[in-house]
């Protein structure tokens, strides 16, 4: 049993609550199934009216919660309904929207940069206001989506970096509970709402590390924060990690025939699919982002994305995680984003597509840098065919990280990687320097080299295999040595696995229901691709 | 009837318009149809009375001064509600029998 762990603090609120702890950035994401925007298309996103309409919508849950509120909840209702009505913030995302920026996109950036001032302001009063305000701009983008703010289980310790007013106004706190905050302030709006509440908490706990349910004391009296079950503090910024650490070493025991070890990974489309990981899998090899980041509101909601992606990486531990950042555009539309005309004239997608709208590319950038604290994560851009397009993405990065060091959020510079599903890329796989791994997407690598249509792909799947084992074999060489995997279906089909040997990939990403037949297979081969002897 | 008028006042709140009072001042200025604009301490920039963002962020103190103007119907009434609220402190007292 670890030592309890005795954090200082700072009180905000006087009083002791003892209880399981909930952590507030990994909110349980629904799966893509049962959410009700899921279905592509079914609810998109219009233009400014949608907007006005999800303002609507959020001041009229605002002004429901203030229904029976105390005088201080009610004040702070009450300034929230006022920067919802405020007519500047309608001048400014209308001003968004006529220099072509997408509705939501321009309600996120008005919004961002009001936050990021105020996150800038020199007095305590004024920072301690910018969660109110993070906190609408989630309201409406929930509203956009269909989706409320959830609540946590009643009698819970709420942990997590800072907490938004609405939050603590929809929670049941009559069974008890309190509040330990990282970071926070005893001169924001839930400091006073706790405080009239007798609800007991801490801020400036620093970032530590808990489980979900984890026994936790808060000590509002002598500012103390206590995990009965142990813990860490997480230094923050978290060091950096190597590449190659982070995409290559795994203790999993898996060999061919003949003793090569070989990594097997699985390919996921969202958090819930790795709830039972066997502890025998390599990582997630392939996070496909665009099915949990399935609408133009979830796109532009930073706080959501960084939700699901640490729920991620929480589940996945030690191991590695890569996730593909949206691969939308083309025969992948995006909930919302129809109504872009720029789009659906171009036929972009993948990173181009992202580039061209490099809103979209910067949410997701920062809740990636934020995510890639709590844990082993690389990112992957798809569709790459040039290599200033990987240039131009880092360069992205580089620029949000820089922002979020501003602000002083923790994050960090994961390694990025990409697809290899372009004929011309992989034949110049030597010019991709900047990127720090390669994945084989063979579905679009087939489809382009045989000049399929979508509808033919399957029928030329098995003829055109042998030209694409032939440009792989040549593409592993020119990878020299660089982290290099493979995540199309062909990895997943025991009859490719010996030329994908043969060719010299070692490390295979597949679904999770091929894992087990994929994992016998190698067992049964030498790693050039031959029977092993006996068989 | 369209009119333009202006008026000076001395804020007297004591930690100046943060976010309670200056919901305060951006509800009465939103209740009137003419265009209300605030100055702070001489300032040339002219901030939308209307919006608590701008009104927020204008740092106004205890003792700042504010010149308030307006332009169009009930113009006149609006200056003298705005100037009169500041006056009466927010009505914060009378609201919660405290300061903070």
């Amino acid at each position: 049993m670890a030592e309890p762990l005795r954090l200082k603090a700072k009180s905000a609120s006087p009083g002791i609550a003892s209880g399981p702890a909930f952590l507030a950035e990994e909110p349980k994401a629904p799966s893509a199934a049962e959410r009700p925007d899921a279905a592509p298309a079914s609810r998109a996103v219009g233009g400014y009216s949608a907007l006005e309409k999800a303002i609507d919508i959020s001041i009229g849950e605002l002004e429901h919660l203030a229904d029976g509120a105390d005088a201080e909840s009610r004040d702070i209702i009450d300034f929230q309904i006022e920067v919802l009505r405020d007519p500047t913030i309608a001048e400014a995302t209308g001003a968004r929207m006529e220099a072509d920026e997408n509705v939501v996109f321009a309600w996120v950036a008005t919004l961002d940069a009001y936050i990021g001032e105020l996150e800038a302001a020199d007095e305590e009063q004024m920072r301690a206001r910018a969660v109110d305000i993070l906190d609408i701009k989630n309201r409406v983008l929930g509203a956009l989506a269909g989706t409320p703010i959830a609540d946590f289980p009643p009698g819970s310790v709420f942990v997590g970096k800072d907490m938004e007013p609405s939050r603590f106004l929809a929670h049941d706190w009559s069974k008890g509970g309190g509040i330990a905050l990282f970071a926070g302030s005893t001169a924001g709006h839930v400091a006073l709402l706790a405080r009239a509440k007798s609800v007991p908490m801490v801020v400036g706990t620093g970032r530590f590390s808990a489980a979900d349910g984890d026994p936790v004391r808060v000590d509002g009296d002598a500012g103390t924060v206590v995990l009965k079950a142990g813990g860490m503090l997480i230094p923050s910024p978290a060091p950096a990690r190597t590449a190659a650490a982070d995409t290559q070493t795994a203790s999993v025991e898996l060999r061919t025939a003949d003793g090569v070890p070989i990594l097997l990974s699985i390919n996921i489309n969202d958090p819930a699919e790795i709830d039972a990981i066997d502890p025998a899998t390599a990582g997630v090899g392939l996070m496909r982002s665009e099915f949990s980041v399935a609408s133009v509101a979830d796109a532009a909601n930073e706080e959501r994305q960084l939700a699901i992606y640490r729920r991620v990486l929480d589940q996945a531990g030690e191991k590695p995680v890569t996730i593909r950042m949206l691969d939308i555009g083309g025969d992948k539309p995006l909930a919302g984003l129809e109504d872009l005309p720029a789009l659906a004239a171009s036929g972009l997608r993948g990173i181009r597509l992202l580039l061209a709208q490099p809103e979209i590319a910067r949410v997701q950038a920062r809740a990636l840098l934020r995510a890639a604290v709590f844990g082993r994560l690389s990112v992957m851009l798809p569709m790459v065919t040039f290599p200033d397009e990987v240039d131009r993405m880092r360069e992205l990065f580089r620029e949000e990280a820089e922002k979020l060091g501003r602000r002083a959020l923790p994050h960090r510079m994961p390694p990025i990687g990409m697809m290899v599903e372009v004929p011309s890329a992989a034949l110049m796989l030597d010019t991709f320097g900047a990127a720090a791994f390669f994945s084989f997407g063979t579905n679009d690598l087939t489809q382009y080299l045989a000049a399929s249509t979508r509808d033919d792909i399957d029928a030329d799947a098995g003829k055109t295999a042998p030209a694409v084992l032939r440009l792989m074999t040549q593409a592993v060489k020119l990878a020299a040595g660089k982290p290099t995997s493979i995540c199309g279906d062909m990895a997943g089909n025991p009859s490719y696995l010996p030329g994908l040997l043969a060719a010299g990939l070692r490390h295979f990403s597949v679904a999770p229901a091929r894992r087990p037949e994929i994992r016998s297979a190698i067992i049964g081969l030498n790693a050039d691709g031959t029977k092993a002897a006996g068989e | 009837m369209h009119v333009n008028c202006q008026t000076e006042v001395e804020v007297k709140h004591g930690v100046g318009l943060h976010a309670r009072p200056s919901v305060t001042f951006t509800r009465l200025a939103k209740s009137f149809p003419c265009s209300i604009e605030v100055a702070v301490n001489g300032s040339d920039i002219w901030l939308n009375g209307k919006s608590i963002i701008k009104i927020m962020g204008a740092r106004i103190r205890k003792g700042s001064i504010l010149r308030i103007r307006a332009d169009g119907i009930l113009a006149e009434e609006a200056i003298r509600a705005l100037k009169e609220l500041i006056e009466r402190n927010f009505d914060e007292e009378k609201k919660h029998g405290r300061t903070a």
